[in-house]
């Protein structure tokens, strides 16, 4: 049986939680530091979500009214950008405390 | 010139495989995946160029969030892919060696717990569970349902409008802490259920919405494993609970069988 599908995002959740924290480690020869689950997942879904935005926004510019779907798309732009501000803090926050983890007692 | 040694996974010595990988590409999409035989095991590896992946230029490889995501659900499908024809043991994703004879070494010190691991995993899944639900219909329904709130209500009822407002905030909390029991405690008789029915289980770390995307809120995440004949007994429970619950905003939702990231372990 293959496995279940869901939605998306959490399959990425489901697929980086085993990936990278599981899975049986024979140390390699080459030193890899990857970022954490929670921070990688974070990042991952903001890039996505931006493009998929991006494109909704570009198809109502070519595809209707200029004028009307310009508002609107200055509108939906604004509200990307507090997403993506509100992403970033939360980002950075996290890389704060990651930061302040890794630092040598 | 000299090729790095990316691994994905151990799998038994098996005749039939070279058809299996031969059109697979590895981590590069270049270098194509194949194995390399250690006495009973086959190491399942592609090649990858010494320049392109040596430590400085896969930390920046590393550091690309696109590239790591590519490359991570690239490990998955490979070992997803395995999986379907051969026990596998799974490798950490990027787990990389200076050469063959590096790797060989490595391999040659864990072949005996490797060849009782693959045994042991043979006939066992992997499966993972996921409980999200609707934080505020628990809420409404701890709000309306539980007694100590319930009576708690009619006391303030009766107070002075003054304190009533205070009471009423502390209440609020009150509400919030029973409906954290109620996630708590629903999950975790989910879990119990299942569990009975696993070999093994392990309680994983929940992930806020920030992670998942979901509107919902995860309230649990474990993981079982499984003998292969109690899979079906193991879904069709879950799918009565699914039944049972889904009406109250509970989510229940399984996935699997995955390579045994969870339980193959070594050393």
């Amino acid at each position: 049986m293959a496995i279940e599908q869901s939605t998306g995002s959490s399959n990425l959740v489901d697929v980086l939680e085993t990936v990278l924290d599981k899975g049986v480690v024979i140390a390699g020869d080459i030193r890899v530091g990857i970022a954490d689950v929670e921070l990688l997942s974070i990042k991952i879904r903001l890039i996505v979500a931006s493009v998929d935005k991006a494109k909704e926004i570009g198809m109502d510019w070519w595809e209707t009214d200029p004028y009307l779907n310009s508002q609107a798309a200055l509108q939906e732009q604004d509200k990307l950008k507090e997403e993506n501000e509100q992403l970033q803090k939360r980002l950075e926050k996290l890389e704060g405390k990651l930061s302040e983890d890794s630092r040598l007692p | 010139m000299a090729k790095l040694v990316y691994l994905y996974g151990i799998i038994p010595k098996n005749d039939s495989y070279k058809e299996k990988l031969s059109t697979m590409k590895g981590l590069d999409d270049f270098h194509e995946i194949h194995t390399i035989p250690f006495q009973e095991t086959e190491a399942v590896i592609c090649h990858l160029d010494e320049v392109q992946y040596g430590e400085k230029e896969l930390e920046k490889k590393t550091n690309d969030v696109k590239w790591v995501h590519e490359k991570a659900f690239h490990h998955h499908e490979i070992l997803m892919k395995l999986y379907e024809e051969f026990p596998i043991i799974p490798m950490k994703f990027c787990t990389i060696y200076s050469g063959e004879e590096s790797l060989a070494k490595k391999l040659d010190a864990h072949q005996e717990n490797m060849i009782e691991l693959l045994e042991f995993i043979k006939d066992k899944e992997e499966w993972i569970m996921k409980i999200y639900c609707d934080p505020s219909k628990v809420r409404e329904n701890v709000s309306e349902q539980n007694t100590t709130i319930d009576q708690k209500r009619k006391e303030i009822g009766e107070m002075s409008p003054g304190r009533q407002y205070l009471e009423k905030r502390k209440l609020d909390q009150l509400i919030d802490q029973e409906a954290d029991r109620e996630k708590d405690s629903f999950a975790s008789n989910i879990h119990e259920a299942l569990a009975s029915i696993s070999l093994q289980n392990e309680v994983k770390k929940n992930w806020n919405k920030d992670v998942t995307g979901r509107t919902e809120e995860m309230c649990w995440n474990s993981v079982y494993m499984l003998k292969n004949t109690a899979v079906d007994d193991f879904l069709n429970h879950v799918k009565e609970l699914q039944d049972k619950w889904e009406p109250s905003g509970w989510q229940i939702e399984v996935t699997g069988p995955w390579p045994s990231y969870h339980y193959a372990k070594i050393g």
